[in-house]
């Protein structure tokens, strides 16, 4: 009966990001956005939609990284507008959105810093939904179980990085570990706990979080082709809440080429279609194109049930696949390379 | 002053410019503002637009004036209003107020980078100088050797034992006061515990150079051992922005150190207050001009939208435009258009032609102050369809007098009236204050209907005698009453009495003006006047109906429907009379034929009027001496049968004729030969007068008028009319019954403020304690003040208006107004007149 209160609760943030939703660019802005000459002319269709003149106040000339900042600054107000004004278990449910972003930030901060990277360049690229106070000391810890002990115990990701410990040292190969670990541990755990409020909640963000899931492990395996990754190492990395695990995952671990994970993926319906249309060639679409897509559908889908957090994930989701789209769009606009400005993911 | 029976007469009109003069026309009929351009380019990207340059540039000077009135508000300067209405400069001059700005705004930043860096200087030099003085206390308490070594003992006894001397370093810094916790944790974690960490808080706050807040922050002190700790430690400030400040070790370096501080302090406020005074004076120059440079911007922008919705003719190097404009003001139209080529220097005049359309124009009142409250009322509920008959100037007079009928009472009209009068006094300055209250807003808006809300209020008082629930005894009640005072004097219950017309009226002349202040102090006074206000409350409504129903043959009229006089009014009005006319008449009949002596006897109104559309007469052989079934007049059987019979027969004609005319008239119109149906487009040529094409859309009906585009669907219109017919005639009986809370609300009224006055200001006045009474009386009247104003007034008052618009809404208007027009809206710059600012925008 979780949805005869539920409005008392989040009935208002619900509404609003159901509003939120109303002003994500429709197709019809895409095609005019690809008809831009400059990027002026881009900032001038945008003003007519929802974003307003949230570029009003930049001086000429705009460059793509400003549209971007500026794009990234109206998702970050709006979702801390909804992580201010939420309850319990919204609350907690949020701040589960923020997790990946900072797993995210952590990683470019190691990777920054073993680079020998000024540590101020790198936070100013650091998503502003992922960043945490015990961020910018990151780059004093060498090994992992250093940055565990100095920086990330008091963090929420705390309970995460303890399967990283016992890696030996950071470099490339381990931070991509630490990466995949960490994910691997933060999709099981937002499941779980997706899986605990139960009712509508579970059934749609299950579904996401499974998608989520199974992409990191097809993805993973892709592209530990040609590293020193061993399979052992790398059946430990594949999240274990997707519709593939157990059987799926266990093949993929065998897994030696492409093809043999394109087998995989024939068991799949859902997989079957996505890897059937992906191609290199000129004019297909990538598989990332392509799993995007499916996020995108899955994303709008959850927006038919009523009562459920899903809608909040697949907010900030689709968001930021409009967010890429712009960039996209706004990078081929700059470079006068139009050939591929249609290769953005339409959403609605 | 335009009509105020129907919208203006309209006319699209086609405008060719002069490319050259199109800018200083568009200007000259923006500050007319009775021109309402069509979008002919709603197809073209906003980018691919004509002018699309021009309006960027007004935007990059939007965003320097705003940046301009920022700073200026951030120094808190006001803005002056002195009303001034600069004309939109030429596009010339756009180039002088670019550089204007541009000049503006760079001397500002400049300022500001130049404030920014000395007071970043600044803020470094007054941080230093607090780490000194703060580490003088610290090393002072204890002298140096001291704190160290008990930092040392901290540090390092367990592990190494005491005997060991190691050299400690430290480093100090700066850093805000709510990171010093986890900074603080962070250290320890990161170091296991290896330094020592003391703070202490600045007591003074810090300006934060870049924005300008002021903000706590704390010194420390970090003592540590050994180069790998260092590195550890400058790290750790590093990622919590600590500023780190050299500070030398023995206290006469510090103390020397301090003096050089202190005396460049003192030399950079001098320059700081310079640069201040230097930036004051950029700003106040600046503050005069802003408000002109944004509506001249605004304006610019304006125009330059408008003649983006232009299309552009190559060949003859103008462009067109197209809109909509009264007839009545074509001629000011030239005469700006003129001006216009004039300030241009433009030699080829522009041409404005009114062209022929099958577009419904826009609907457009020209209001005064008085009546566009009351065209707003009308407006709420549609906005009425091109030229069709307007509510409004009946609306004046019918609304505050039906919102009075349920809120009659002198002395809350009074109030009512007053609050209203002051309002209408006071406009001139009320409306300069711009206030952002919507309620207040709203009140202010109606202004002139709660005026006159207050004293149709006092009229109606007047009528029910009735003042706070109170009546006046000005001429002398007509009444005598038989009671002897032993029947006064009797116990308490029959302090009211009741009134009975057989003994007690003076036969003669009766109360000269509304009811008989007697009534108040009788028992059955609830009987009398609910009587009374009941068949008042039907007299006025189907009063009401009849003439909204009248009022549809203006319209019938003005559209040349002549077969809806026949087919749709007449049926309408037989229907209506037939029915709710006659009650009206035996209301009246029963009131003027039976007197007192015989009113116990008379026929119920009721019965009557059921009876009649049962058909049930009583057998006149049965009659008795007192029957309530009788009838009240001879042949009234015969009377009654036909009028029933006539609108029985009025549903028909109403539901039929009109669908099955159009259809001949179609079919007649399809049938004749092509040639004659060619000469009569020729002679279309010239513009004939607009209201004729019109009709194609008014109401429901879908008549064609010659062209052949139009679809003709007969069962469409078969269900409309149907859907009208059947509207109608339920709605005679429900909206009848409607009327009735006209009286049911003032019953209310009445009701409640003689609650109040009994139950709350009587109790005060008929307590018997000599001079205290007079305390008790003045917190009592203050309940009853309040009670009066927040209840009866407010709350009554809004509910009795609600009522009001549902009865003009509903009742009355859905007897002849379709409201399906869109509304006038001219390019005009008022509106930028009263941006207050741009500062929504951050």
């Amino acid at each position: 009966m979780p949805e005869l209160s539920f409005n008392i609760d989040h009935g208002y943030l619900e509404g609003l990001v159901r509003g939120f939703k109303c002003g994500v660019l429709k197709q019809a802005d895409y095609l005019n956005l690809v008809q831009c000459e400059t990027l002026e002319d881009l900032k001038l269709h945008l003003q007519s939609t929802d974003y307003g003149n949230f570029l009003a106040n930049e001086p000429s000339p705009l460059t793509v990284s400003v549209i971007d900042d500026k794009m990234r600054e109206k998702l970050v107000v709006e979702f801390q507008h909804l992580r201010n004004h939420c309850l319990e278990p919204l609350a907690t449910f949020l701040d589960y959105i923020t997790y990946s972003y900072m797993i995210d930030n952590i990683i470019l901060l190691i990777t920054g810093t073993l680079h020998q990277r000024p540590i101020n360049e790198l936070i100013s690229k650091c998503h502003p939904l992922g960043s945490f106070e015990q961020m910018e000391a990151i780059h004093i810890a060498s090994t992992p179980a250093e940055l565990y002990n100095a920086v990330l115990v008091d963090t929420p990701l705390a309970p995460y990085f303890i399967d990283c410990i016992s890696e030996q040292d950071l470099d490339e190969m381990n931070i991509e570990i630490i990466r995949n670990t960490l994910y691997k541990a933060y999709l099981e755990d937002f499941y779980n706990f997706c899986k605990n409020l139960g009712g509508a909640t579970a059934e749609v963000m299950c579904e996401a979080l499974a998608f989520e899931a199974d992409r990191r492990a097809f993805i993973i395996t892709i592209n530990s082709f040609g590293t020193e990754l061993s399979k052992e190492d790398r059946e430990k990395l594949y999240p274990r809440c997707g519709n593939l695990y157990p059987d799926g995952l266990s093949k993929l671990s065998q897994a030696e080429d492409y093809d043999q994970v394109r087998q995989v993926a024939e068991y799949y319906a859902s997989y079957r279609e996505l890897f059937e249309g992906a191609g290199t060639n000129p004019g297909d679409k990538t598989l990332e194109d392509k799993f995007f897509e499916h996020e995108v559908k899955l994303m709008k889908q959850s927006f038919m049930h009523q009562f459920q957090f899903g809608v909040f994930y697949s907010y900030v989701k689709l968001k930021e696949q409009e967010c890429r789209n712009i960039i996209w769009i706004g990078e081929c606009v700059a470079q006068r390379h139009r050939a591929k400005i249609d290769s953005y993911i339409p959403i609605f | 002053m335009g009509s105020l029976f129907r919208s203006e007469e309209m006319t699209l009109c086609q405008l060719f410019l002069q490319t050259e003069a199109s800018y200083a026309c568009v200007s000259e009929l923006g500050e007319l503002g009775i021109f309402q351009f069509k979008d002919l380019n709603q197809n073209v990207n906003a980018f691919q637009k004509k002018f699309v340059n021009e309006v960027r540039r007004c935007e990059e000077m939007e965003r320097k004036l705003r940046y301009i009135e920022k700073e200026i508000k951030k120094d808190e300067l006001k803005i002056p209003d002195f009303g001034e209405n600069p004309k939109a400069p030429a596009p010339k001059e756009m180039v002088d107020l670019e550089a204007q700005f541009e000049k503006n705004e760079s001397e500002l930043r400049e300022v500001n980078t130049n404030a920014e860096a000395l007071k970043r200087n600044f803020l470094e030099l007054t941080e230093l100088r607090e780490v000194l003085k703060k580490t003088q206390t610290f090393f002072s308490v204890v002298n140096l050797p001291n704190i160290v070594g008990e930092a040392q003992h901290a540090l390092v006894i367990e592990e190494s034992g005491p005997a060991q001397a190691v050299q400690l370093g430290f480093i100090a810094g700066v850093i805000p006061r709510e990171k010093v916790p986890p900074f603080e944790r962070m250290l320890w974690f990161a170091c296991r515990g290896n330094v020592f960490l003391r703070y202490e808080e600045i007591q003074q706050p810090l300006e934060d150079p870049h924005t300008g807040e002021a903000k706590h922050k704390a010194v420390f002190m970090i003592f540590f051992q050994g180069e790998q700790l260092k590195a550890r430690v400058k790290k750790i400030c590093e990622g919590f922005r600590a500023a780190l400040y050299p500070c030398p070790e023995s206290t006469q370096e510090r103390q020397e150190m301090l003096r050089g501080v202190t005396t460049r302090l003192e030399d950079l406020k001098m320059v700081l207050n310079q640069t201040e005074d230097h930036r004051r004076r950029v700003l106040v120059g600046a503050q005069k001009e802003i408000r002109n440079w944004i509506i001249k911007v605004e304006k610019i922008k304006a125009i330059y939208h408008t003649l983006n919705m232009f299309s552009f003719d190559i060949s003859h190097n103008s462009l067109i435009a197209e809109g909509w404009c009264p007839v009545q003001s074509l001629e000011e139209v030239r005469r700006v258009l003129k001006e216009g080529e004039k300030l241009s220097g433009s030699t080829i005049p522009s041409i404005l032609h009114p062209l022929k359309t099958k577009e419904v124009p826009p609907t457009f009142f020209k209001t005064s102050r008085f009546t566009q409250g009351f065209q707003n009322i009308v407006d709420a509920y549609g906005v009425a369809t091109y030229q069709e008959v307007n509510p409004m100037p009946y609306t004046i007079i019918t609304f505050p007098f039906l919102f009075s009928v349920m809120f009659g009472d002198a002395g809350h009209g009074t109030l009512m009236f007053l609050f209203g009068l002051w309002m209408v006094i006071k406009e001139k300055s009320l409306l300069s204050q711009k206030s952002n209250n919507e309620i207040w807003n709203t009140f202010f808006g109606g202004r002139y209907i709660i005026m006159l809300m207050g004293l149709f209020s006092i009229y109606t008082g007047m009528i029910y005698n009735d003042a706070f629930s109170k009546s006046f005894n000005i001429f002398g009640s007509a009444w005598h009453s038989t009671y002897t005072d032993g029947d006064l004097q009797g116990d308490g219950e029959t302090a009211t009495l009741v009134l009975d017309p057989g003994p007690f009226y003076r036969n003669g002349t009766p109360y000269p003006f509304g009811i008989d202040p007697i009534w108040q102090s009788a028992k059955n006074k609830i009987t009398f006047l609910n009587s009374f206000k009941m068949k008042m409350a039907v007299i006025l409504g189907i009063s009401q109906m009849v003439f909204g129903v009248c009022l549809s043959i203006f319209n019938h009229l003005h559209f040349k429907m002549i077969v809806c006089l026949f087919c749709e009014f007449l049926p309408e009005l037989i229907f209506l009379l037939a029915l709710f006319g006659y009650l009206i008449f035996m209301v009246y009949y029963k009131w003027l034929v039976f007197d007192v002596t015989e009113s116990g006897c008379a026929p119920a109104l009721l019965i009557q009027y059921i009876n009649m559309f049962m058909f049930k007469y009583e057998d006149a052989s049965e009659k008795t001496d007192c029957d309530v079934q009788a009838t009240f007049y001879e042949n009234q059987q015969t009377i009654q049968t036909i009028f029933v019979i006539m609108a029985v027969l009025s549903v028909p004609v109403l539901l039929l004729v009109k669908p099955f005319y159009l259809r001949s008239l179609h079919n007649a119109k399809t049938h004749p030969p092509k040639v004659e149906k060619d000469t009569s487009k020729s002679v279309n040529g010239k513009s004939k007068p607009v209201g004729e094409d019109v009709k194609v859309s008014y109401g429901h009906a879908l008549i064609n008028h010659g062209e052949d585009e139009e679809e003709f669907e007969f069962s469409e219109i078969f269900i409309e009319q149907a859907i009208h017919t059947i509207e109608f005639c339920l709605g005679c009986i429900s909206h009848t019954a409607s009327y009735l809370r006209l009286w049911a609300l003032s019953l209310a009224h009445a009701q409640l403020s003689e609650v109040l006055w009994t139950m709350v200001l009587h109790i005060g006045l008929s307590m018997d304690m000599q001079y205290l009474g007079g305390l008790i009386i003045f917190v009592v009247w203050m309940f009853w003040a309040n009670l009066t104003i927040a209840v009866l007034l407010v709350m009554e008052g809004l509910s009795a208006f609600l009522h009001t618009l549902r009865l003009h809404w509903v009742e009355f208007q859905s007897k002849f107004y379709s409201g399906n027009g869109y509304l006038f809206q001219p390019f005009g710059f008022k509106h930028i007149l009263d941006i207050d600012s741009l500062q929504e925008i951050k």
